[in-house]
C-alpha cells in the first residue's frame, strides 16, 4: 500500500518536471512550426532583407535586429562600468553603512515593474533628452538605452558583487599583509580572481537587455530604419513582435514574427549555454 | 600603482553609486511627486460608490478597480497552476532525478528562465489561435491563457528555489528521518519541505511578483482597457501594468494622465511589498540554518 | 498577504452573486432580459462610442459583459473574420476579397474626418497639400521651409494594420511614401499624446479626436472640421464601420441597433463625429 502510493508520487513528480521542460520544448517547436512553411517555400530570404513593407510586399527583419543588436549594446556599455563601479564600492570601498544601503537601493530596483521604467522615462528622460539634442523626438535609442541599462543595473550589480565577495579569503587576508590599499587589492587580486563572474553577470544582462519589451516598445520609437545615430529612432524585435501581433494569421507579417522569435530563442540558449561554459548560471537572479 | 589612479578608482566607484541612488531617488521623486495628489477613492472607483463596486453591484468603468481585482485574479490563478507542477518538479530533481538526465532537464529549465517573457507571450498567443481553429471557437485569447503562460513564466523559478531549498540541506537533516524509518516521500513532505518552508514561499513569493509586473505576456493573451471584472476563465480581464502601459500612450486628459501616476504607485507598492515579503522570508530561513 | 488573499477570495465570492439591474427607459430597454459576453476590437477611432455605449448599457444589466480593445482596423476586420471577436471595428471598407473570405457584414454608423495635427506651439497651421506630401515623405524636413523654427520635422504614423493610415495615404499622400525615420504610434490617443508634448511632431488623427491639446492643420485652405466634411469640401474622411461574420444575432444584434438607435447616434455625434442617421 505505502509503497504503491510512493511510486504514484514519484511518477507525479516526474511528470511534473517532464511537463516544466517540455513547454521550452513546446515553444521552440511553435516557433517552427508557424515560421516552418517559409523555411520550405524558400522564401526565408525575404526576412533577411532591410525593407519592412507589407503593402508591397517588403518583410525585411534586418532593421529590427540591429535595432535591437545596438540598443542593447549600448545599455551595456553604459551599465558595465556603473555596475563594475557600484559592486566595488559595496564590496571593497564601502563595507559599512553607505554600502549596505547601496545594496539595499539595488535590491530595491529589482522589485520595480519593467513598465513604471517607461512610463516615468516617457514624461521625465524623453523631454529631456529631446532638448538635448534639439532634433528628433526623444523617443530614441539613446533614451531606451538609458532605461534599459538602469533595468539591468541590479543584475549586474548584485552578481559582481557576489563574485566579488566569493574570492577566497586568504586571496585578501594575503594582499592585506602586503600592505595593499583597498584600490590595490580591487585591481590586482578581486577583479583578476571574479573575472568570471563579471563576465557572466554581463551575459546574463545582456540576455535580459535583448529581451526586454516595455522599454523599447515605449520609448525607442519604433520607427522602421537602422537608426544612424543616438537620436534616432529605432525598433527591436521584441517590440516588433508586440506591434506586428495583431495581423492576418495567414499573412507573411503574422509569420514573420516567429522568425523573431525563433531568433530570440536561439540567442537565449546561446546564453544559456555561454553561462554554462562560464559554470555560473544563478537563475533567479536573472529575468 | 600610484597615488593619483587610487584616487581615481575610488572617485569613480563612489560616483557610480551616488548617480545610481540618485537616479532612483530622481525617479521615485517624480513618481510620487506627480501620483501623490491623484491617490483616493474615486481613482479606484471613479463614480462608482466604493462600497457598490466592492460588492460587484454596479460594474465601475472609470476607476482601476477592474484593473487591480484583474491583476490579483491573475497572480492567484497563475500561482494555482505553477505551485503544484512546479513544487513537484523541484522535489524531483532534487530527490528522484538521476544524474544523467539532470542536465538536460537543467539546459531545459534555464532556456525556459531565460526567454524573453513576450515570447512566452507569444506562445500563448499562438496556442490560443492554433486551440481556437483545430479544438473550440470558444477559445481566444482570455484570461485562462494569460494565466497559463504566465504560470509557464515562473515555473522555472519555482522549481529552482524548490530544488535549491531541499539540495542545500544540512545532511543531518536530510537523513534523521530516514533513519527513524520514515518512506523516502514521508521524508520530504513532513520534515524536509516543512523545515524550509519559508525559503520555497519566499520563492513562490517572487514569482507572484513577477506575475503582479509583466506585461508583455498579457499583452499578448487577452488582456485589454475595458472588459470590467472578469465572470469566467475564457473572458477578457484588465490589468494594472497593461493599464499603465496604454495610459503612457493613450491619455486624453491631464486627469488620464494624473491616473497613470496614481496607477504605478499602487503597482510599485503591491510589488516592493511582495519583494519585501520574500526577502523577510528568506532571511529568516538564512537564520535558521545559521543557528543550528 | 493574508488580507490580499481575503480580498481575491471575496472577489470570486461575488462573482457568483447576481447583479441588481436597474430599470431605465428608452433605447436601453432591449438590454434587460439578455446575458452574455460580447467582445469589440479593433479600429481606435471607435474606441470613445464604443466605450460610451458599453458603459451605458452595462450599467443597466450587469449580466452583459462588454470588453473593448484597440488593434486598428486591420485587426478588427482579421479578429471577427476569425471569429475571436463578435464586433470588429474598421476605419475603412472592408476589401472584397476580405469580405468575400470571412462573409463580412459591414454597419456603417458614422463619417469621420482625418485632421493633420501639429503642436500647438506650432505657428505652422496651413498647409498645402503638396506640402504635406513632401513634409511625409521628408522631402522637406525641417520646419524652416515652413515657416517654423530650424528644427527638424518629426513624422508620426500609425502601424501597417491601422485604417486611419490606409484613408491617409490614399487620400491625403496620393499614396505617396512615408518617411522610413517615422515613429510609430498605436492608436488616436497616442497620437493625439504624442503631438501633444512634441513641439515639433506633425501627425494625423481622427477629427472625433480633436480638442484643444493639438492644432489642427487646414489643407488647401480647407480647415478639417465636421462640417466641411459633410459638404465634401474635406475630402481626407471616411465612414466608420462595425463588421460582423454574417449577419448579427442577439446580442451582437442587439448592441449594433442601439448604436443605430437614435440614444445610440447621439452618442456618435457627442463624441465628435457625424451621425448618419439623423
Amino acid at each position: 500500500m505505502k509503497s504503491s502510493i510512493e511510486k504514484l508520487a514519484e511518477k507525479g513528480f516526474l511528470f511534473s518536471a517532464v511537463l516544466s521542460a517540455s513547454i521550452t520544448i513546446l515553444i521552440l517547436s511553435f516557433m517552427v512550426y508557424f515560421s516552418f512553411p517559409l523555411f520550405k517555400g524558400g522564401d526565408i530570404a525575404q526576412f533577411f532583407t532591410l525593407e519592412w513593407n507589407p503593402y508591397e510586399g517588403g518583410f525585411g527583419i534586418v532593421p529590427m535586429m540591429v535595432g535591437t543588436g545596438i540598443i542593447a549594446s549600448l545599455a551595456l556599455l553604459i551599465a558595465t562600468p556603473f555596475g563594475i563601479g557600484c559592486s566595488a564600492l559595496i564590496s571593497v570601498f564601502s563595507t559599512g553603512y553607505f554600502g549596505r544601503f547601496l545594496r539595499k537601493v539595488v535590491e530595491f530596483m529589482t522589485g520595480i515593474p519593467t513598465v513604471i521604467y517607461g512610463f516615468v522615462a516617457i514624461f521625465l528622460l524623453v523631454p529631456f533628452i529631446r532638448e538635448i539634442f534639439e532634433k528628433g523626438t526623444g523617443m530614441c535609442v539613446l533614451s531606451a538605452s538609458i532605461m534599459l541599462a538602469l533595468l539591468i543595473l541590479p543584475t549586474i550589480v548584485l552578481f559582481i558583487s557576489d563574485a566579488f565577495n566569493s574570492v577566497p579569503k586568504n586571496y585578501l587576508d594575503a594582499a592585506d599583509s602586503l600592505g595593499a590599499t583597498p584600490a590595490q587589492k580591487l585591481v590586482y587580486v578581486i577583479i583578476p580572481s571574479a573575472w568570471k563572474g563579471i563576465i557572466s553577470a554581463l551575459v546574463l544582462a545582456a540576455g535580459r537587455a535583448v529581451g526586454d519589451t516595455l522599454i523599447s516598445l515605449m520609448i525607442a520609437g519604433n520607427a522602421l530604419q537602422i537608426p544612424g545615430g543616438l537620436s534616432d529612432a529605432a525598433r527591436t524585435l521584441t517590440a516588433h513582435i508586440a506591434l506586428i501581433i495583431a495581423s492576418d494569421y495567414e499573412s507573411p507579417e503574422f509569420k514573420s514574427i516567429f522568425v523573431c522569435g525563433l531568433i530570440l530563442f536561439i540567442f537565449t540558449t546561446l546564453i544559456v549555454l555561454v553561462l554554462r561554459l562560464m559554470g555560473r548560471f544563478k537563475i533567479l537572479r536573472d529575468r | 600603482m600610484n597615488r593619483f589612479v587610487e584616487y581615481q578608482i575610488k572617485l569613480f566607484c563612489w560616483i557610480s553609486g551616488i548617480v545610481l541612488i540618485s537616479a532612483i531617488g530622481v525617479l521615485m521623486a517624480f513618481l510620487f511627486h506627480k501620483g501623490i495628489s491623484s491617490l483616493n477613492l474615486s481613482l479606484i472607483f471613479g463614480e462608482t460608490r466604493p462600497l457598490d463596486g466592492l460588492l460587484l453591484k454596479t460594474e465601475v468603468v472609470d476607476g482601476l478597480f477592474p484593473a487591480i481585482v484583474g491583476t490579483l485574479l491573475l497572480i492567484l490563478t497563475s500561482i494555482i497552476w505553477a505551485i503544484p507542477i512546479g513544487v513537484a518538479g523541484g522535489i524531483y530533481l532534487a530527490e528522484y532525478c538521476n544524474k544523467k538526465w539532470k542536465p538536460g532537464f537543467n539546459l531545459m529549465l534555464d532556456i525556459l528562465a531565460g526567454i524573453p517573457s513576450i515570447l512566452v507571450g507569444l506562445f500563448g498567443f499562438a496556442v490560443a489561435v492554433f486551440l481556437h481553429k483545430h479544438l473550440s471557437e470558444h477559445i481566444y485569447p482570455c484570461f485562462l491563457i494569460s494565466s497559463l503562460a504566465l504560470a509557464c513564466l515562473v515555473l522555472p523559478y519555482i522549481i529552482r528555489t524548490t530544488e535549491q531549498s531541499l539540495v542545500n540541506l544540512p545532511f543531518f537533516i536530510k537523513t534523521t528521518g530516514l533513519a527513524l524509518g520514515a518512506s523516502r516521500l514521508q521524508n520530504i513532505l513532513f520534515i524536509l519541505i516543512p523545515y524550509n518552508l519559508s525559503r520555497i514561499i519566499s520563492g513562490i513569493i517572487l514569482a507572484i511578483g513577477r506575475c503582479a509586473e509583466d506585461t508583455a505576456v498579457i499583452m499578448l493573451t487577452g488582456v485589454v482597457f475595458m472588459a470590467g471584472i472578469p465572470n469566467s476563465l475564457l473572458s477578457q480581464y484588465e490589468a494594472l501594468p497593461f493599464y499603465i502601459f496604454y495610459i503612457s500612450s493613450d491619455y486624453n486628459s491631464q486627469d488620464d494622465l494624473m491616473k497613470g501616476f496614481g496607477s504605478c504607485i499602487i503597482l510599485l507598492s503591491i510589488c516592493v511589498f511582495l519583494f519585501a515579503l520574500s526577502h523577510i522570508l528568506k532571511r529568516r530561513a538564512a537564520l535558521r540554518f545559521a543557528t543550528q | 498577504m493574508k488580507i490580499k488573499f481575503a480580498i481575491c477570495l471575496a472577489g470570486i465570492f461575488v462573482f457568483m452573486m447576481a447583479g441588481i439591474s436597474f430599470v431605465v427607459a428608452g433605447d436601453l430597454e432591449r438590454f434587460e432580459s439578455v446575458k452574455g459576453t460580447l467582445r469589440i476590437a479593433g479600429g481606435t477611432a471607435h474606441i470613445p462610442v464604443m466605450k460610451e455605449a458599453a458603459k451605458r448599457i452595462m450599467a443597466v444589466n450587469r449580466d452583459i459583459k462588454i470588453t473593448i480593445a484597440g488593434g486598428g482596423s486591420g485587426v478588427g476586420i482579421k479578429q471577427v473574420g476569425e471569429g475571436l471577436i463578435d464586433v470588429g471595428n474598421s476605419g475603412r471598407k472592408a476589401t472584397d476579397d476580405e469580405i468575400k473570405r470571412y462573409g463580412l457584414k459591414m454597419h456603417k454608423f458614422a463619417i469621420d474626418g482625418i485632421a493633420v495635427v501639429v503642436n500647438l506651439k506650432n505657428p505652422v497651421v496651413k498647409m498645402k497639400k503638396s506640402e504635406l506630401i513632401d513634409v511625409f515623405s521628408g522631402k522637406i524636413s525641417n520646419w524652416k521651409a515652413l515657416g517654423f523654427k530650424n528644427r527638424g520635422i518629426n513624422v508620426y504614423t500609425r502601424d501597417a494594420s491601422s485604417g486611419t493610415r490606409k484613408v491617409f495615404w490614399k487620400r491625403a499622400l496620393n499614396k505617396g511614401e512615408i518617411i522610413k525615420s517615422a515613429n510609430f504610434v498605436k492608436s488616436h490617443g497616442a497620437m493625439k499624446s504624442a503631438i501633444n508634448v512634441d513641439p515639433y511632431g506633425i501627425g494625423y488623427i481622427s477629427i472625433g479626436y480633436l480638442d484643444d491639446t493639438v492644432a489642427p492643420v487646414s489643407l488647401d485652405d480647407v480647415s478639417p472640421t465636421l462640417e466641411n466634411v459633410l459638404k465634401g469640401d474635406y475630402k481626407i474622411a471616411r465612414g466608420l464601420y462595425m463588421n460582423t461574420k454574417g449577419e448579427p444575432s442577439g446580442l451582437t444584434r442587439l448592441f449594433i441597433d442601439y448604436i443605430m438607435s437614435k440614444e445610440g447616434q447621439k452618442i456618435v455625434e457627442d463624441k465628435g463625429y457625424i451621425a448618419v442617421r439623423k
